[in-house]
């Protein structure tokens, strides 16, 4: 969720270690933006982009056409599973997130996913609603809106 | 980047940005309006605008004011000064449709200005707020009228739709 003209004054290290890797990440490129806000790390990204895609084809449900919303999402998993160790739900609020991570009613894949395909995030989404796309596939990606 | 939204929109301030809330020198408007209403320093900001945040080049024409603890009483004294009724949008940064909703505020807090006063509130920065109202899913947006809630309702949803359930709901309090 960061746009290319957001000039913070806050100059944010991100802890990730850049080794010797051929090509750095695509969405590295998209890193000079600071927020306020930390970023998740882009191992636990990864990780949950991938379940996503995987999620997304056993429960036969789809991505949304934008995928800057998918990603937005995919990011909030991240963040809360490097915070607490599980991918606590990112559109709730909680009194106390440590517990809830631990009970696991909202950790994605959450109940209400489970149980009646509904995802209040919009990250999977059955055939039949109007934001899905036609993709269980997606790429880390800036939502634009903000 | 511009501050286009017009002075019904309030935005809080995000402290690292260093954002003025005593009256500046070349002050719109708006930023008169926010400053007599004496928020702390620490309340959040955002922009509802176009792209969401100011530049710093535009906030280094702002004093800061002294610092003050974030009293819950802010949103209250927003509530109870506004002469509008008051949309308030719970969101989360990490939130898919929370986003979706921003530049949808935008348009209707421009639309409706003169009906209704837009007003975000981050329940990561603001637990306690969020905890009073007891919000769960977010976005949940509740419109209060005369600093008391008189409508809530959870989800993202469009322009038009949420215009419609603005105006119904302010319909049925006159």
């Amino acid at each position: 969720m960061t746009t290319g003209t957001l000039q913070a004054s806050i100059s944010y290290g991100v802890g990730f270690a850049i080794s010797s890797v051929a090509a750095p990440p695509r969405r590295l490129r998209h890193r000079h933006v600071t927020l306020a806000k930390a970023e998740p790390t882009d191992k636990s990204v990864e990780i949950m982009r991938k379940f996503s895609e995987q999620y997304a084809r056993r429960s036969g449900t789809y991505f949304c056409v934008d995928k800057g919303v998918t990603s937005v999402v995919i990011k909030g998993l991240a963040d809360h599973k490097d915070a607490l160790g599980a991918p606590l739900c990112p559109c709730r609020h909680y009194d106390d997130k440590a517990a809830e991570a631990t009970q696991g009613f909202w950790n994605c894949p959450c109940v209400p996913m489970r149980e009646r395909k509904e995802c209040h995030c919009m990250l999977f989404l059955t055939l039949d609603n109007d934001f899905a796309g036609k993709e269980q596939v997606t790429v880390m990606t800036n939502f634009k809106a903000l | 980047m511009a501050i286009s939204s017009t002075a019904a929109t309030i935005h809080f301030w995000n402290s690292d940005y260093r954002a003025a809330l005593s009256p500046p020198s070349s002050s719109s408007s708006k930023l008169s309006y926010l400053s007599s209403l004496q928020f702390p320093r620490q309340l959040r900001l955002l922009g509802v605008q176009n792209k969401g945040f100011l530049s710093p080049s535009q906030h280094r024409t702002l004093s800061p004011v002294e610092a003050k603890k974030q009293t819950f009483s802010s949103l209250d004294e927003l509530l109870e000064n506004s002469d509008k009724p008051v949309l308030v949008d719970f969101y989360a940064t990490w939130c898919g449709p929370c986003q979706i909703m921003a530049p949808v505020l935008n348009e209707v807090s421009t639309s409706m200005k003169d009906k209704i006063q837009v007003v975000k509130i981050d329940t990561e920065k603001y637990p306690s707020i969020a905890d009073k109202y007891r919000i769960e899913a977010l976005p949940t947006f509740i419109i209060f009228k005369d600093g008391e809630p008189c409508d809530r309702f959870e989800g993202a949803l469009s322009a038009d739709l949420l215009t419609q359930r603005i105006e119904s709901t302010l319909k049925v309090k006159q």
